[in-house]
């Protein structure tokens, strides 16, 4: 005739309050405009929201034309992103072995994800903008802005994984005499292998996505052409142009998943 | 009388080297790919060859002598920024949880699921910036344009997270749940919610985060914040200026991501979590 008490409720709520309390609180001073905050404006969504609804409805009304004039800065989009990939993977392994305590237990690590932490904390597209000042417009800003972005991703993911994997191999490298270049040569870079393919991969498929708006800026590949388009309200050819690269980076997306999956 | 027989040395021999036939193909085709790429794209090599001295240039342009009169404004733009990063986040993660549970495997009809992800899938292929050239028409270059599109734009991939997330709750909790004649509402509170609570609100500080990023980015167009400062300065080589918005904009940015990614850790791993070896 034993009777079960129940075990007494955690007191979660004050908490919960607390956090919904400074959640409201950010909030209100977002959008306070007494304050420097956003205004909001619905009214201008009632009253002009056909504008907008226009403009996509002419989106969805394929101005076909505009597809000869494609093929070129499409391909040139997939051949930014594509070197652009490259050269940072060559430049991704040494400095995710730099990067990483197993490979390297001297000196210089967290210098190397200090410079690389202020490399990605700034957007791809202000690199896009502040290179094609710096070398002019064309490809090789754009190349440029995909591999300072591909080392901050790859080099901070490749270098986590390297300090998490298994350091038995290693260390059996170094205890049968090899030196550290040695041991991380045998035994590092075959353990990293499958982890730094496919961070390459994921790059690469970024890299379309990305790509395909750094001509915005002049930077080379499609962006150029929808800049024109939009400057010409050529709204149906926008529409064109953002289905084919849905299908490019979806084709990107589906091949990359097949091959990181035989990776595993 | 016993013969000492030399004892046979062993040999050990190496296991034939795997066939790599595959393996090569594969490295011959990326490799071949990658140099017709380099071939075709034209790059301007005499531009490459100067670019360490004219990187050193610009960079000493542009940190030499910032002109940090600029950065009060460069501070109250960057505060816009900010604001346009989390009304975006808040905005898109409510729609993304309310149109993503839906979609989730389990939860919404087939019928439900296949065109709510279709959508996600174009949203994720239209870059924001695109987003916000429409969006602009309705309510003009300001930031709320910003807010708007970065709602928007982040449906995409937020959505796809939140009903990845919820397919990857173990059925367990929610099985006992019902087990024990829980309703379906007892059954989403009791057996799904605490499972899936500290990943979708990770997710969603992670989307604040991106956000920020992004925010700059829409300046491009137009639509305030420390990007339009960027994106004028820049066209103006007024280098001074550009140094400090690219310092603020530096500092901004890992700030809000340090803070956010101990709150995340927080979240998902309880408040016992340490960090070791400033590995994050």
């Amino acid at each position: 005739m034993s009777v079960l008490a129940a075990p007494p409720r955690p007191r979660t709520w004050p908490r919960t309050v607390a956090v919904l309390v400074v959640l409201a609180l950010i909030t209100a001073a977002t959008v306070t405009p007494a304050i420097g905050g956003i205004r909001i404006d619905l009214g201008t969504i009632a009253r002009h929201w056909h504008f907008g609804w226009t403009k996509v409805q002419q989106m969805f009304d394929p101005d076909l034309s505009i597809l000869p004039r494609t093929w070129k800065p499409l391909l040139e989009t997939l051949e930014i992103a594509v070197v652009g990939a490259a050269a940072s993977a060559l430049l991704a392994l040494p400095l995710s072995l730099w990067a990483a305590r197993p490979t390297n237990p001297t000196w210089g690590r967290s210098a190397v994800r200090a410079v690389l932490n202020a490399v990605r904390a700034v957007p791809d597209l202000v690199y896009a903008t502040v290179l094609v000042a710096m070398v002019g417009v064309g490809a090789l800003p754009g190349v440029l802005t995909l591999v300072l972005f591909d080392l901050g991703v790859v080099v901070k993911l490749v270098s986590e994984a390297i300090d998490s994997a298994d350091a038995r191999y290693l260390e059996a490298g170094l205890a049968a005499g090899g030196t550290q270049a040695q041991a991380n040569r045998m035994m590092a870079v075959p353990q990293t292998w499958p982890a730094y393919a496919s961070q390459v991969l994921y790059s690469l498929e970024l890299n379309v996505r990305i790509s395909s708006v750094l001509g915005l800026v002049g930077a080379g590949g499609i962006g150029r052409l929808i800049d024109e388009v939009r400057g010409f309200y050529r709204y149906g050819a926008l529409g064109v142009i953002i289905v084919e690269i849905l299908v490019v980076v979806v084709l990107i997306e589906v091949a990359s998943n097949v091959l990181r999956k035989r990776l595993r | 009388m016993s013969a000492v027989l030399a004892p046979a040395r062993p040999r050990v021999a190496a296991p034939p080297r795997p066939r790599r036939l595959a393996v090569r193909t594969a490295q011959l085709v990326t490799g071949a790919v990658v140099l017709a790429a380099l071939w075709h794209v034209h790059l301007d090599w005499t531009g490459l060859r100067e670019l360490p001295g004219d990187v050193v240039h610009y960079l000493r342009l542009m940190f030499a002598h910032p002109d940090w009169s600029k950065l009060p404004y460069a501070l109250q733009q960057t505060w816009v920024s900010v604001q346009m990063a989390w009304l975006g986040a808040l905005l898109g993660v409510v729609v993304s949880t309310v149109l993503g549970i839906p979609a989730a495997q389990g939860v919404g009809p087939l019928w439900l699921r296949l065109p709510l992800r279709a959508v996600f899938a174009v949203i994720r292929a239209v870059p924001e910036v695109i987003i916000a050239i429409v969006i602009l028409t309705v309510t003009g270059l300001t930031p709320f344009t910003g807010a708007l599109a970065l709602a928007i734009g982040g449906i995409g991939t937020h959505a796809k997270w939140t009903y990845e997330t919820i397919e990857a709750v173990p059925g367990g909790t929610a099985e006992a749940v019902r087990a024990a004649g829980g309703t379906l509402l007892e059954t989403a509170r009791w057996g799904l919610w605490p499972e899936a609570a500290p990943e979708l609100l990770s997710l969603a500080l992670y989307r604040f985060e991106l956000n920020v990023r992004t925010s700059a980015i829409l300046g491009l167009i137009g639509v305030g914040g420390v990007g339009d400062l960027l994106t004028g300065y820049t066209q103006y080589r007024q280098w001074d200026a550009v140094g400090v918005l690219i310092v603020v904009v530096v500092v901004v940015t890992m700030a809000i991501d340090a803070v956010s990614g101990a709150l995340r850790r927080r979240i998902t791993k309880g408040a016992r979590a340490r960090v070791v070896d400033g590995t994050e």
